[in-house]
């Protein structure tokens, strides 16, 4: 195997031909892998070219641009859904500017793939609240790279980073709460899914990784049992469960009676936006449980033992030692863990709800746009793709950052 | 709950209270554990059974409680009753209408996820080496294209990538009146994609064992000549002799057990497609979004695995004259194939998973014929614990496959 190089940074004529020769021409073999795949991409773009414009037809994503974004969340009230925007860019900013150098090549990136979500913008408060939110995020980074190149020493400071995107999220929902859970719709609707389900299945997935490690038979059989259940059957199962099953056994009549006692209790209504929650929770929490097993089993035994010959009790040792390492050692696949996860929630679309696929599906059944799917579908898989990508993007960078595997 | 035993060392002569013994500790917490569980799983299961039983529905047909032994139903009585609606589509030659049961339906859709899992896995792992391989590949264009693949691919919703190749790719083929032929090779059309396919006659199976005969011969003939190529040291050709034994045994034995094998191609009669064998536009969309998606996550797998394999290997096989393609053959492969092994395990485990949403493109598998069942009969909890029960089998019997070729790949001791 060859390693790829790259092209050089100074192209003078002899030099690209050079890496042409190395890199394409080597052998006759390579020469013709080479014409071949040049005629696919060729074809390829010009498909895609053509189709994009000249034969697509975007009305369809501009008159429902709100619908993909926010579904039926309330026109009166999308202000709320801005909070949460800019909060979030100004975060993601500074917590860039305080883990990584500045990444020339990852903003330029980033900024060409907004360039299509763009294009689908009308009116000048969109564009003006926009722009508000891009400067925030290249204004909160330059700060944050200003406080790391003044103080040496920012560990408190991204403690406190991560402390308070923990308040975020609480905030975020406090702000968004406001609104019916059964209005919300689209991307929103899918992001909320998804930073929830991260949220909540996380620290499940640490109790139940721990039980599984656990000393107590009971509890780890218990635990296995679970994973290994939950991980052998398809997320639509779950879903289907959460709708038709959960709530018969949560929402009782009033009361409950068990081993003759009655105990008083009011039914609580779960809607289907916390029926899928559930099921997406439950789901992840056994996948993230294998994730963060891997990374206990990879502490060395010396660093408990030590901890006990220092006299730290059990949770003391959990909490300040095992965890903190066990957790280090795993994050790239906690990330994979959250990309699926993320992409999982796409199937809430089949009980019923308006997530960024729910919405493709009732835009394409609009009478004015029949036969749009290519557009709609295209412009969803674009949002996704650009959430999961620059995850799996920042998952490499963190990676990279961290050094992963050496101590 | 702990990570590492703090076992309890119960010290003799002091008087202290039972709850303080560890073990003592340790035995009364999973008690309390267990009565929790058990407690709350009580008061779940009560619900339901109560909340079921409004509707007129049992919770848990599986159980015979009031019956005899062995306590268990395996065919809860509303999988016997007619199932009355159609499926399009049947896997394996079986025959299926309305007037059949539940039952019935249910073993369709089990067969037609089968069919879709076997094929996608078998084409997934074509496609995910060839693109593991390409990623690493001195071509820079090649290595190029199959990253971009990847990365499109992996990051986009399999639910999405369904809808897409369904409605925008296959439905849009050429309708059935003018669809193409290519000859009679195929006919790609948007009602049905056929290919050419084999057709059996009478004497298949004493073809088929005289194959066997031609098989034997053929090696016994390669044994002989390898033989005598190392006795006397001049090339005999072992592998060509033992290819012309195996054909001429086998042509000769084809026409004296009356040809039985037919070559049947796919055509165009009253805007049906007649002979070859058919797929339906809903199968082609789920098996290509299957192994599209599939296929990234196993290249990154194949490519992690390769790159894990030593560059001293490689290089020590190039010294020894290896071309490109001979090197991965029978160095690089063989030992990346350990690694490889177990992620690739979960690959296809997740892809027989994901076959479940074929509800999104209309294909009946296993989950959507309990879905409109569900919908029919209203029987959700034996409905929904049948299909978690067949999965968790499906997903058994393929770790179970997978760890036996785990273990035969291994470093030979």
């Amino acid at each position: 195997m060859t390693v790829l190089s790259r092209p050089a940074a100074t192209i003078t004529l002899r030099t690209a031909r050079r890496w042409a020769y190395e890199n394409l021409f080597s052998s006759p073999a390579n020469s013709v892998l080479t014409v071949l795949t040049l005629l696919v991409i060729g074809v390829a773009l010009f498909g895609v070219l053509r189709f994009a414009f000249f034969s697509a037809e975007w009305e369809v994503i501009v008159v429902n641009r709100r619908q993909f974004f926010v579904g039926r969340y309330p026109v009166e009230e999308v202000f709320r859904a801005w909070i949460v925007v800019f909060m979030i860019s100004g975060m993601a900013g500074l917590s860039l500017g305080l883990w990584s150098k500045p990444g020339v090549r990852t903003a330029a990136a980033l900024g060409i793939l907004l360039i299509p979500v763009f294009l689908f913008i009308r009116g000048g408060e969109v564009a003006a609240l926009t722009a508000g939110a891009v400067g925030l995020f290249v204004l909160s980074h330059v700060a944050a790279r200003a406080v790391v190149e003044w103080r040496e020493n920012v560990d408190l400071l991204r403690t406190l980073t991560i402390v308070s995107w923990l308040i975020a999220f609480l905030v975020a929902m406090f702000i968004l709460g406001e609104v019916p859970r059964l209005l919300w719709g689209g991307l929103l609707l899918t992001m909320i899914l998804a930073v929830a389900g991260i949220v909540l299945s996380f620290p499940l997935g640490i109790l139940l990784a721990l039980g599984r490690a656990s000393t107590f038979p009971v509890v780890r059989i218990f635990c296995v049992g679970y994973i290994e259940i939950i991980r052998g059957v398809p997320l639509i199962t779950l879903l289907f469960m959460a709708q038709f099953i959960l709530p018969l056994m949560i929402e009782p009549e009033r009361s409950i009676s068990a081993l003759g006692f009655s105990v008083p209790i009011t039914g609580y209504e779960m809607d289907n936006v916390v029926r899928a929650l559930a099921a997406v929770t439950l789901f992840s929490a056994a996948y993230l449980a294998e994730v963060i097993r891997g990374g206990l089993q990879a502490v060395p035994r010396g660093q408990v033992e030590a901890a006990k010959a220092l006299g730290l009790s059990t949770t003391t040792i959990l909490a300040l030692i095992v965890l903190p390492q066990a957790l280090r050692a795993v994050i790239p696949s906690l990330v994979g863990q959250f990309i699926s996860l993320f992409k999982d929630t796409s199937l809430v679309a089949i009980a019923g709800l308006t997530d960024l696929l729910g919405v493709t599906r009732t835009v394409t059944a609009q009478q004015a746009f029949i036969g749009k799917q290519a557009e709609v579908l295209l412009f969803a898989a674009l949002l996704y793709w650009i959430v999961a990508f620059s995850m799996s993007r920042a998952s490499q960078r963190l990676e990279r950052i961290l050094g992963v595997g050496e101590r | 709950m702990a990570v590492h035993d703090g076992t309890g060392v119960k010290r003799a002569g002091t008087m202290l209270g039972l709850w303080r013994d560890v073990r003592v500790q340790r035995f009364l917490f999973q008690v309390l554990f267990a009565a929790a569980v058990i407690v709350v799983g009580y008061i779940l299961a009560t619900n339901l059974t109560r909340e079921l039983g409004n509707l007129n529905l049992e919770a848990f047909p599986f159980v015979n409680v009031s019956g005899s032994f062995p306590f268990i139903n395996l065919t809860p009585s509303f999988l016997e009753q007619r199932a009355g609606f159609g499926i399009q589509e049947t896997s394996f030659g079986t025959e299926y209408s309305a007037n059949n049961s539940y039952g019935d339906a249910y073993v369709i859709g089990l067969l037609n996820t089968v069919r879709v899992a076997v094929i996608g896995i078998a084409l997934a792992t074509v496609l995910g080496f060839v693109v593991g391989v390409s990623r690493l590949s001195a071509n820079w264009l090649v290595s190029q294209v199959a990253m971009l693949y990847v990365e499109v691919f992996r990051n986009i919703p399999l639910a999405i990538q369904l809808i897409f190749w369904l409605t925008v790719v296959v439905l849009r083929l050429p309708r059935i009146e003018n669809a193409p032929e290519f000859g009679g090779f195929a006919v790609v059309s948007n009602r049905a994609i056929a290919m050419p396919w084999a057709t059996t006659g009478d004497g298949l199976g004493v073809w088929l064992l005289l194959l066997v005969v031609a098989a034997v011969a053929a090696v016994g003939v390669y044994r002989y000549r390898a033989r005598s190529e190392e006795r006397t040291g001049s090339p005999r050709h072992p592998a060509w002799w033992a290819l012309a034994t195996f054909s001429v045994i086998a042509v000769g034995s084809f026409y004296i057990a009356g040809a039985p094998l037919g070559f049947d191609r796919p055509a165009l009669e009253n805007r049906r497609v007649m002979g070859g064998l058919s797929f339906s536009p809903e199968f082609i969309a789920l098996l290509i979004g299957l192994v599209v998606y599939t296929g990234t996550f196993i290249a990154e797998i194949v490519r992690g695995s390769i790159l894990a394999i030593s560059k001293g290997q490689s290089e020590a096989a190039a010294a020894l004259g290896l071309s490109t393609v001979q090197r991965l053959r029978f160095v690089i492969l063989p030992q990346a194939m350990r690694i490889i092994i177990p992620p690739l395990t979960n690959q296809y485990l997740n892809l027989t998973k994901n076959s479940s949403l074929a509800i999104f493109v209309a294909y009946p598998d296993i989950f959507k014929v309990a879905s409109i069942s569900l919908n029919q009969t209203g029987q959700a909890v034996p409905l929904i614990i049948l299909v978690m029960l067949t999965y968790l089998t499906m997903s058994l019997l393929t770790s179970l496959v997978m760890g036996i070729v785990n273990r035969r790949l291994q470093v030979p001791t």
